[in-house]
């Protein structure tokens, strides 16, 4: 939170966490330079790479007002930014990360430049928005209604509706994976017209490698938290995300994940944990409280070690690439399979089919989790739909209590972390109990 | 444990209870929380360990519960009011279920199997759906709030009250009077969007076994009436529903004493005053 009260720290936070934090400036620092130096700059909904690799290619900067937003949250600024947004008439319950990067907008078309207290150093006015059909219309109509500042052009790339079963049984998959790359080819065409030149395809193809090494390794990583204790907190995967989620044609990216693997093999290892004594291992549904992330040191503190979390910000999982693809097909192949990959896995465990609930059903019971905390959100509709139901599967089928709390990914005032951790000691009660009766029922752990 | 005395003490929002327990309640008083619930827990005590007539001496284990717990300066453990309230209405109610508490300003849900609890649900965000949203409209309407239970159930023609937030509920009755709605319609019918929120909370926790309603709003009969309705079953109510939380305080303590005594381990005892804690 804004709040910058010291925390008594009880998460072992991984040492190679801290090269994050310059790669972070130096991603919003690119992007001023970018606007200053004339070259273009992109804001951009988080596209699941396909676009972003093109982009770099084409030598466009993108910046990614969803990060900014978690930026805003944690440094206390989102609060001003979503009062100016609240001010120019924009209903409260829109998505948290809009509300910010609309007011923020609406700041800095008000200075003619980027507000001097811009956390990061801000963003600069784009040359064009890049939206995303992906997860929810918020993340593409949002941009749409920031014409009303930037008067630049916003293009979409489309997205197949990806949570269903058949796609898996039919020949659907392939027939979608053919549409998106066609909305690659639009998009390239759109950016070699906007900016006077062609794409240059080994660049695309040198990025897209990077990029499934970075892949194979964030995924290597994540399998290694399975160990007990979980040599990783979920603290250190919001941070170690960024770079996965933004920066996968960077060489850096991959530099990163490989000290983070070796660091956390070597923790695993020597069996040392994130949390000491690890009483419970927690599951995190979706979105965290970016304004409120050292409250996870309270919970810590109980010995609630936070094991795996958030789908949507996972890598996929690898898979078999099909030869004689062309590189848009492999490209979108991997943004596709993020989306679809764990439908195949749950139809082959015979597990229970419904969009982000399966992998949460998959991860309780690889990585043995005592509970399940929802985050339903007051400004997000895709990340809160579904938790009920997660929650009721997971209790029913695996004997998986959950505790829900309420608030936002950017608003803290909707958020009440005493109410949380009053609760707490309750749920570990529930947890106790699930525990021994899935050890009566024969479940493995 | 012949002999032996432990207190519960349950401090809610408006409310301040406390059991001392041996063998059976000894003492037993209610009195109000106050602005600050610290000065006036000791006072509660000691009625009722004048109730008990016994010194707080002779106390041999303190437990606080309820959303001041942490501040009960001689309590000798604090354990969450979920904890405690499934305790005490498994000693009254042996079949408990599911337990629906509604108190000033919080209501929650827990559900309980196998003496445990399994699982609870929480509302303290918002006063609509609490003791504290009968209060302020018993208020507007100049209606004792003792009454309200038994002047809803003269209604016949219950109103629908829309609005969610208390303040345009308020705003909302004050309409409905000047439209010359008869006050025991405008009752019913807040009592049954308390009820109706309750049981929609509850509701998240699949509802099963004997159903047990506790907290000040389980006093008003025509909540209990409008509650029922919605479950379709009968609801369950102590002689005192208020004392739930700090009955199960004393017994919880109890059994921590039993637990170390078995295992022959000392348990932790604090060097404890009653005495007043102040913080303004």
């Amino acid at each position: 939170m804004a709040d910058k009260e010291k925390t008594k720290k009880f998460i072992n936070r991984l040492k190679s966490r801290n090269i994050v934090r310059p790669m972070v400036n130096k991603m919003y620092a690119e992007g001023v330079t970018a606007a200053n130096e004339g070259r273009p700059l992109a804001w951009s909904m988080v596209n699941w790479w396909e676009g972003d690799i093109v982009m770099r290619a084409m030598g466009v900067t993108p910046v990614y007002p969803e990060n900014y937003g978690t930026v805003c949250a944690s440094t206390g600024m989102a609060q001003k930014y979503q009062a100016i947004c609240d001010a120019e008439g924009f209903p409260t319950h829109l998505c948290g990360y809009s509300r910010n990067h609309i007011g923020y907008a609406a700041e800095m078309k008000k200075l003619g430049k980027i507000p001097p207290d811009a956390p990061l150093g801000g963003m600069a006015e784009p040359t064009f928005m890049l939206g995303s059909g992906i997860a929810c219309d918020t993340r593409f109509k949002w941009f749409q209604a920031l014409r009303q500042y930037y008067d630049v052009p916003v293009w979409t790339i489309d997205t197949p509706s990806y949570d269903h079963t058949e796609d898996i049984d039919s020949d659907i998959h392939e027939h979608n994976i053919r549409h998106k790359v066609k909305e690659l080819e639009r998009f390239i065409e759109f950016l070699e017209n906007l900016l006077g030149k062609k794409i240059d395809m080994d660049l695309v193809e040198d990025y897209l490698e990077n990029q499934e090494k970075v892949f194979q390794l964030w995924w290597e990583i994540n399998e290694l938290r399975k160990a007990k204790p979980c040599p990783m907190h979920s603290r250190d995967f919001w941070t170690l995300m960024v770079p996965g989620y933004y920066m996968t044609y960077d060489k850096d990216a991959l530099n990163l994940y490989h000290q983070v693997y070796e660091e956390v093999k070597a923790r695993t290892d020597a069996g040392i944990g994130a949390v000491t004594p690890e009483k419970y291992r927690l599951m995190f549904a979706e979105l965290p409280p970016w304004h409120s992330l050292d409250f996870f040191e309270k919970l810590a503190e109980r010995g609630w070690n936070f094991v795996v979390e958030s789908q949507g910000y996972h890598p996929p999982e690898p898979m078999s690439l099909k030869t004689g693809d062309s590189v848009l097909e492999r490209l979108t192949r991997w943004t596709y399979w993020v989306n679809v990959g764990h439908i195949r896995k749950a139809k082959e465990k015979n597990y229970p089919l419904f969009g982000p609930v399966q992998y949460y059903y998959n991860w309780a019971r690889e990585y043995q989790v005592d509970g399940f905390i929802t985050h339903s959100l007051l400004s997000c509709r895709t990340a809160t739909f579904w938790l009920p139901h997660a929650a009721n599967i997971l209790k029913e089928e695996l004997l998986v209590p959950s505790m829900n709390m309420e608030g936002d990914i950017v608003d803290f005032t909707v958020f009440d972390p005493d109410l949380v951790l009053k609760n707490a000691e309750a749920f570990e009660e529930s947890m106790d109990y699930h525990r021994g009766e899935r050890k009566r029922k024969g479940l493995e752990w | 444990m012949k002999g032996k005395y432990f207190a519960g003490i349950d401090i809610g929002s408006t409310m301040t209870k406390v059991i001392i327990y041996s063998e059976g309640i000894r003492g037993q008083v209610i009195g109000p929380t106050g602005p600050e619930h610290r000065h006036l827990a000791n006072i509660v005590m000691e009625d009722a360990l004048a109730q008990a007539r016994i010194p707080f001496e002779a106390v041999d284990y303190v437990v606080a519960t309820g959303y001041g717990r942490i501040n009960v300066p001689f309590a000798d453990k604090q354990i969450t009011e979920i904890s405690c309230h499934a305790r005490g209405v498994l000693h009254f109610f042996p079949n408990a279920g599911t337990v629906i508490d509604i108190g000033g300003q919080d209501a929650k849900g827990i559900k309980i199997a196998n003496n445990r609890v399994v699982d609870f649900v929480m509302n303290d965000k918002c006063a609509a759906g609490t003791g504290r949203f009968l209060e302020v409209i018993a208020e507007t309407l100049g209606v004792n709030i003792k009454d309200m239970g038994p002047l809803s159930l003269k209604a016949r023609n219950k109103v629908k009250i829309s609005s969610i937030c208390t303040i345009f509920a308020e705003q909302e009755v004050v309409s409905q009077l000047s439209e010359g709605i008869p006050v025991e319609d405008i009752i019913a019918g807040l009592h049954e969007a308390i009820a109706g929120r309750a049981f929609r909370m509850a509701s998240k926790l699949k509802i099963e076994g004997d159903v047990v309603f506790t907290g000040g709003v389980a006093k008003n009969t025509g909540m209990v009436k409008a509650l029922e309705s919605h479950l379709g079953r009968p609801v369950y109510i102590c002689r005192e529903p208020l004392i739930t939380g700090a009955m199960g305080a004393a017994l919880l303590g109890k059994e921590l004493v039993e637990k170390a005594m078995e295992s022959g381990k000392a348990i932790k005892i604090k060097e404890r005053k009653l005495t007043t804690a102040r913080v303004f």
